[in-house]
């Protein structure tokens, strides 16, 4: 397979929209639901938002979200409790106005007809979720079997079983204590995936120990990997370079944004040992 | 009957600019960045990232600590020198029709002096931001920017390349008397003071007990700074007769009628953009409507 250029081609907007539901999905998770407001351009899967937390005064960066489905009238978005803000997050109500910029950054390469094992944990789920809930929709679209969905929580709670559309033909657990599905993480479930079953691309998202070891895999068996990074951010446009990561640029390293060059990178061309860690 | 749109032109040295609010440099980047949610066309103009004579990777991440009043940063005038600003990022801003201040930096008067000779014969921009006052580079680069003598001569020697340009010079408020900084680029032949840059600080890591960032200390920016910025201009404006640009925690309307009292005659907006890019408009639009709010306090 060809190196696939990854580009952004939604023009983002600012705006303020509606809270249609916040569900609790499990002690630390929660499921954000926003009316898409005219104008939003339709998002592509890996792109985020950035959205303030509604705290005047206490919080003054926005948090990058990334979009876990959409559709003409709504946007969803999966949220980890990991501090004040996010916390801010979770107790919002249906009806509560939300400001956020977006749809920002890159997307992972649409391709049909390759065989995609996408590996996710955590709030890592979202872009893998939407890609296939966006491409195995559509005529064209990479079809329902050619996108193998894993995904790895601690245990059972974690996992959101009976809260998404799993499609579990397509889709595999992996629970660190055994729980659910594959007991062990979810990189030892996609190794045994690709002896199983075979290949062609790997996309991952993830805390980054996770997201390491996909990369380890990924060169072991000579497949294209693309990982989405998560990281604090500025402005979210590329314009203030507070989110860089190192980036091999062929025999030099370059400072490269997440937010806007990302959040999806080719893995061969990251400086592993140099990400930030979380 | 609609009042008829009232003129808040000003007037920078040698320069008229249609607004008197400006995006700060840092914040836009080159200018292309926000073009989704900024019409930088109906602003004074925008000030560009920082460039210096050769490339800067800048500092290594961490480079952004959250605040809940603003933000402290470790960047590190990372930006892709002068040669590529030239040949490609100054040529996308004309096309936008957006008038620019280009902000420069250097370690020494040569370099200062080349960056200079280079835009004296490039078009494409009204004015040039000296910033003599980054906190994120060399303790020894930052000590220059404090250093009277330094700021007149660097002053003259660009001011002597571009004498149909708005030469503006950015201080730092880290130091004892900002007003003999300001003095010494005035007499150094600037047209205009901007104040105020980034104020020192720091944070620690409570598991490591080592500084946040890499580099040890950051700049402090956001709503936080206002207060410090606001005195430091009113004391600029009491030691110069050249303009003064107010720059430093504008999150409102509000905060950038303060600058005009304390003496400034224009207002650049950074970090408070993350928050609310329309901030810029919303201050020309009421400005517009309320000229008399350009006036030096007391009223």
């Amino acid at each position: 397979m060809s190196r696939q250029l990854l580009v952004n081609t939604a023009r983002p907007g600012r705006f303020t929209a509606a809270v249609v539901k916040n569900v609790d999905l499990s002690r630390r998770y929660f499921l954000l639901v926003l009316e898409r407001p005219s104008g939003f351009a339709e998002p592509e899967p890996g792109m985020f938002i950035h959205l303030l937390p509604p705290a005047p005064g206490r919080f003054f960066l926005r948090r990058p979200l990334s979009i876990l489905d959409s559709d003409d009238s709504t946007m969803s978005l999966i949220v980890v409790e990991k501090g004040a803000g996010t916390q801010c997050l979770r107790r919002v109500a249906a009806g509560d106005k939300l400001d956020f910029i977006g749809p920002l950054g890159n997307s992972f390469p649409h391709l049909p007809g390759e065989r995609i094992l996408a590996v996710g944990g955590g709030v890592g789920l979202a872009p893998l979720f939407y890609y296939r809930s966006k491409w195995s929709s559509k005529p064209g679209g990479t079809a329902s079997g050619e996108y193998r969905l894993l995904y790895g929580a601690r245990t059972q709670d974690d996992l959101f079983l009976d809260r998404f559309d799993w499609r579990p033909d397509d889709a595999l657990f992996a629970t660190d204590d055994g729980s659910h599905g594959f007991g062990g993480n979810v990189v030892e479930l996609a190794a045994r995936e690709i002896e199983r079953a075979g290949a062609d691309v790997l996309f991952s998202c993830g805390p980054s120990p996770m997201l390491e070891a996909a990369a380890k895999l990924a060169r072991a068996k000579g497949i294209p990997h693309y990982v989405s990074l998560e990281n604090r951010m500025g402005c979210g446009m590329g314009a203030c370079r507070s989110c860089v990561v190192l980036v091999r640029d062929g025999e030099i390293e370059i400072y490269k944004t997440v937010c806007n060059d990302g959040p999806v990178f080719d893995a061969d061309d990251l400086v592993w040992d140099k990400l930030p860690k979380g | 009957m609609r009042m008829a749109k009232s003129d808040i032109s000003i007037r920078i040295g040698p320069v008229v600019f249609q607004t008197p609010v400006f995006l700060a440099s840092g914040i836009c980047g080159y200018g292309e960045e926000y073009s989704p949610l900024i019409d930088a066309g109906k602003l004074g103009g925008i000030v560009t990232k920082t460039i210096t004579l050769r490339p800067r990777m800048g500092n290594p991440p961490p480079r952004i600590r959250e605040l809940p009043t603003g933000a402290l940063n470790s960047i590190g005038l990372e930006n892709v020198g002068l040669d590529v600003y030239l040949e490609d990022k100054l040529p996308r801003l004309a096309k936008r029709n957006v008038d620019v201040i280009v902000s420069i930096a250097a370690e020494r008067a040569a370099e200062f002096d080349e960056i200079a000779r280079a835009l004296a014969g490039a078009g494409g921009f009204k004015g040039v931001e000296l910033n003599l006052s980054c906190p994120n580079i060399d303790e020894e680069a930052l000590d220059h920017g404090r250093d009277p003598a330094f700021v007149e001569k660097i002053t003259r020697i660009v001011k002597d390349r571009l004498p149909d340009r708005a030469v503006l010079v950015k201080i730092t408020p880290n130091v004892t008397d900002i007003g003999e900084v300001a003095k010494a680029a005035e007499a150094g032949g600037a047209d205009g003071i901007s104040a105020i840059n980034t104020v020192v600080g720091i944070d620690f890591d409570l598991d490591t007990g080592k500084p946040f960032f890499y580099k040890g200390s950051g700049g402090y920016s956001g709503p936080g700074v206002l207060p410090i910025a606001l005195q430091k201009v009113w004391e600029v404006a009491k030691a110069v007769s050249i303009s003064v640009v107010g720059i430093g925690g504008i999150s409102s309307v509000d905060d950038a009628r303060k600058f005009f009292i304390a003496g400034a005659s224009a207002v650049q907006v950074g970090t408070s953009l993350w928050q609310n890019p329309e901030l810029p408009g919303e201050i020309v639009s009421a400005f517009t409507e309320h000229p008399e709010w350009m006036k030096k306090g007391p009223y």
